[in-house]
């Protein structure tokens, strides 16, 4: 009996070891995700972000904590109903995680993407003395997070949302941005067809695909 | 089977009966505010919480022992505080101190006019240059709808706050560039050689600068080369005098943009009525390559290679002499090459220099007299910048110049050199006392081997920033310059000429409206003076001195209308000095007293469209009149240009851009020349310095092509 205990501990550990499974990060990171997914103050995406930071602190490893910390600044300063100054103080926040989660993970489209879309905030932020310089920045970004993985539907989402917002610029048709969402669309679905149970990479975004695919008709 | 129940059954009850504390407490600023959002976690643990609303905190922990509790609030410090799980406090409280915020703090003003599209304290994009109407596409004529500058004519440099030309230092990033602006013939004005398209911005100073710059008496204007060109892209421009086109390739680490640029005026000339006699219109080309590699992960390495050749030829008529007059011919060939890189090094140091070659060749030809002149300017420069606390940095750098200058007449057979070298060392302090106050101190020293003299230059300032955003900055320093080449290869031994600034300044931006207004003063010691004429100086000496005076202010505007943007600027210089052929202290002619500028942009969105106007104004230019006693006896009218621009954007990668600079067709006067001898009545007769033509018109069409869709204009609009 004893051994057999033995070999189940042991045959608990390695397939802990193989798996990198960790219940407690794992336990918080879903907890915090349904957290962040809700949020909508700026207290809940500052408190957001204090959670991943704090689990990214724990697991030094992890590019995913410092992701949804950065995430949740980024979407912090999108609402933050302040001035320049304290928006950037927002964003400087989350390059700061950006960067970690770079390190451990480089080339990594989620993180080129979020790169794009923390420039969009900058760029949204004074848009006025920014626009010009930041917008092909931007688009340059997104593009580069395309060409690292195909079957993200994120940066698909967001470059068809420049798009949208550069033809009513100039007065031009909407039928690049509207096939960029659609493309987009059908990859979130498959996303979701494919998304384990408890899952922790990124998924966000579909809704604003389906709000610009909607727009289009 | 059953011992393993009883593991299992061990497991969760350790898990769940450990005895649960309980962390509460309020987390409070130095001035006794509650701050939220505040991190507070026990550190090596997934327990902890934010603060709310009120600033308050709670949360549970299992863990027993002694443990350390972070605290961490975004612009304060973060705290630390070891916590005996087993005696714990009911409640605790927490005081934090703020963090240091560069975003926050106040910055030196004083002096300072930065285009960029990032930074703070801003005065102007770098896209607002190239639009401002008119300038026509040079970066300098832009600078002259600044505060603190003088439009001159027919000279087309940039004058600084009763400075003359050769006051204002140019640098790309970081080197310095000999021969800025492109050899014209006299009262033919001049531009600037290089694209403001290369820019991502610049740092223009109208005195008080800091001690890395010297050698320049009034001003200093810092340009800064784009740093990663987005895509591969051509661009081609058709104008109304030349075309161009560009290529950039753009890799992971590293970018290439090579471009070739031609212009001629002369078709444009034959169709548009000149005031000037021209033989030959200007023309010329140039072609430069720009290569940026970046160096492991925040360093960056530029090269920059510009080379260019042009010249013309005209006819200058001489007063009190019938005829066309003096046939005169420019020619130039000019090579600016240089290299820089900025790299982070350890215990936060940051290290930066470069290296710059400035080539320089003339050839004029006046009736039968040939002049070769060919200037070498050689720039190497390395320094550092350790920061000992986010409050606390200190920059110091060592510079070497080697200057090469020759003329040769080749009738006479007559050539003169000589060759300069000069060693400076420099180091600047910045110490932040607090948010609102930073206090900046340098020193920049150097030496001469041509004038065998050392020199030590002093420059300090201060800033204060108010609740309201507005700051108030001063500054005060010595700032030397040697003498014009043409002056010290006649006479080497010559010695600095000495300038001291005193400058008073208040600066605020906020949301879309920006003020500033400055009040200086300038005194002047060393100037040179001489006998004869400027193009041929006798018995030069170091005996002018004088003084600049007055304040400038300017407003820009970019919210109040929509879709608009304007600036509108006043100086007022009082300058008098002793210098060049004047006996006496007089008010140059390159620095009338009152100077304004407006500049309006208007976006109209249906049209697709930029509209763009800009007037200069100021009351004109002092002359020697010498059938009246006395010097700089007498004053132009007044100079004024009113310009019109339109932008036009069709599609994203196209733009068309029209523009006419004097629209009324003023007929401005710069002063005037005088024969040198008298009539038989006993005058001197005379001829007014006029524009080249009553107005100039510019057509340009810019199409970007690029495989990306999205190749876009809007950035060179």
């Amino acid at each position: 009996m004893k051994n057999s205990i033995l070999t189940f501990a042991l045959f608990l550990s390695i397939i802990a070891a193989s798996l990198a499974i960790d219940p407690a990060y794992e336990k918080a990171m879903l907890s915090q995700l349904e957290q962040l997914g809700q949020a909508k103050t700026q207290e809940e995406f500052q408190a957001a972000a204090n959670a991943f930071a704090r689990i990214g602190e724990m697991k030094q490893e992890a590019w995913l904590p410092q992701y949804y910390a950065a995430l949740a600044y980024t979407r912090m300063s999108l609402q933050h109903p302040g001035n320049v100054i304290d928006k950037d103080a927002l964003l400087a926040k989350a390059k700061e995680h950006l960067s970690k989660a770079t390190d451990l993970s480089p080339s990594n489209s989620e993180l080129v993407t979020l790169d794009g879309f923390i420039i969009m905030a900058r760029l949204s932020a004074d848009p006025q003395r920014r626009g010009q310089s930041l917008s092909p920045k931007v688009m340059q970004t997104y593009g580069k997070a395309i060409e690292l993985d195909k079957s993200n539907p994120r940066p698909l989402m967001l470059m068809a949302q420049m798009e949208y917002g550069m033809a009513q610029y100039f007065g031009q048709g909407p039928e690049k941005a509207c096939g960029l969402a659609r493309i987009s669309l059908d990859l979130y679905k498959q996303e979701g067809a494919n998304a384990s149970e408890n899952n922790l990479n990124p998924t966000w975004g579909k809704e604003m695909a389906e709000q610009l695919t909607k727009r289009c008709k | 089977m059953k011992t393993l129940t009883i593991f299992l059954l061990t497991l969760i009850y350790a898990i769940h009966s450990q005895g649960q504390t309980v962390l509460k407490g309020t987390v409070k600023s130095i001035l006794g505010e509650t701050i939220p959002g505040v991190n507070v976690y026990l550190k090596g643990t997934y327990d902890g919480t934010t603060t709310d609303v009120k600033g308050n905190f709670i949360f549970t922990t299992g863990v027993k022992g002694d443990h350390i509790l972070v605290i961490q609030g975004m612009g304060f410090k973060t705290q630390e505080k070891f916590i005996d799980m087993e005696a714990l406090q009911s409640e605790y409280i927490f005081t934090l101190k703020e963090a240091f915020n560069e975003l926050m703090a106040v910055t030196i003003s004083a002096g300072a006019m930065e285009a960029s599209d990032e930074k703070k304290a801003v005065v102007l994009r770098p896209i607002d240059i190239v639009t401002t109407p008119s300038a026509m596409g040079d970066i300098i004529a832009a600078f002259q709808t600044l505060p603190g500058t003088s439009t001159v004519g027919n000279d087309g440099r940039l004058f600084v706050r009763g400075g003359d030309a050769s006051e204002t230092a140019i640098f790309i990033d970081g080197m310095k560039v000999g021969n800025a602006f492109g050899t014209t013939a006299n009262n033919v004005p001049t531009r600037t050689r290089f694209s403001p398209n290369l820019f991502k911005g610049s740092f223009f100073s109208t005195g008080g600068y800091s001690a890395e710059y010297g050698q320049a008496l009034s001003s200093a204007l810092a340009l800064n080369t784009l740093d990663n060109p987005i895509r591969n892209q051509g661009d081609i421009s058709l104008l109304s005098i030349g075309m161009g086109y560009t290529q950039t390739l753009v890799g992971d680490k590293n970018s290439l943009t090579a471009s070739v640029n031609y212009f001629d005026l002369a078709p444009y000339q034959s169709l548009i009525n000149q005031h000037f006699n021209w033989e030959r219109s200007p023309y010329g080309w140039d072609a430069e390559v720009s290569a940026r590699q970046k160096w492991g992960k925040n360093g960056m390495v530029k090269a920059y290679v510009h080379s260019e050749a042009g010249g013309m030829q005209l006819w200058q008529p001489l007063p009190g002499k019938e005829g066309p007059g003096q046939l005169i011919k420019v020619n130039n060939q000019y090579t600016f090459a240089q290299t820089s890189f900025k790299q982070t090094g350890q215990k936060e140091w940051i290290y930066y220099g470069g290296l710059s070659y400035s080539d320089n060749d003339d050839r004029i030809v006046m009736e039968t007299l040939h002049v070769n002149q060919k200037s070498r300017l050689t720039h190497g420069k390395l320094a550092g910048v350790k920061s000992f606390s986010d409050r606390v940095s200190l920059k110091t750098g060592a510079e070497t110049y080697i200057h090469y200058y020759n003329e040769t007449v080749l009738e006479d057979g007559l050539q003169r050199n000589y060759l300069d070298q000069q060693y400076n060392l420099f180091s600047e302090l910045d110490y932040y006392i607090s948010h609102k106050l930073v206090f900046r101190g340098g020193l920049r020293s150097g030496y001469s081997t041509l004038a065998d003299e050392y020199w030590l230059d002093p420059r300090i300032s201060l800033a204060y920033k108010f609740d309201n955003e507005g700051q108030i900055s001063v500054a005060a320093g010595q700032f030397s310059q040697l003498p014009l080449e043409q002056q010290r290869v006649i006479n080497p031994e010559l010695q600095n000429t000495k300038a001291d600034h005193l400058i008073l300044n208040y600066f605020i931006s906020k949301e879309g409206r920006t003020l500033r207004a400055e009040a200086f003063y300038k005194g002047y010691d060393h100037l040179v003076t001489f006998e004869g004429i400027p193009r041929s100086p006798t018995n030069i000496q170091q005996e002018g001195e004088g003084y600049a005076q007055g304040f400038d202010l300017f407003y820009r505007d970019q919210k109040t209308l929509t879709n608009t943007d304007f600036w509108i600027t006043y100086s007022l210089i009082e300058s008098r000095r002793k210098f060049a052929q004047f006996q006496t202290a007089v008010q140059p002619g390159f620095a009338p007293r009152h100077n304004g500028s407006i500049v309006v942009k208007h976006f109209i969105t249906a049209l697709k469209s930029q509209l763009g106007s800009s007037l200069t104004i100021n009351d004109g230019y002092t002359y020697t009149d010498p059938n009246t006693p006395g010097e700089m006896n007498s004053k132009t009218k007044s100079f004024q240009n009113l310009s019109i621009s339109w932008s036009y954007l069709p599609k994203p990668n196209l733009i068309i851009h029209l523009a006419c600079s004097n629209v009324l067709g003023r007929d401005n006067v710069f002063g005037h020349q005088f024969s040198t001898a008298p009539n038989d009545s006993g005058r001197f007769e005379s001829l007014p310095i006029r524009q080249g033509a009553p107005r100039f018109i510019f057509l340009g069409i810019f199409l970007t092509l690029s495989k990306d869709k999205t190749a876009n204009q809007l950035n060179n609009l």
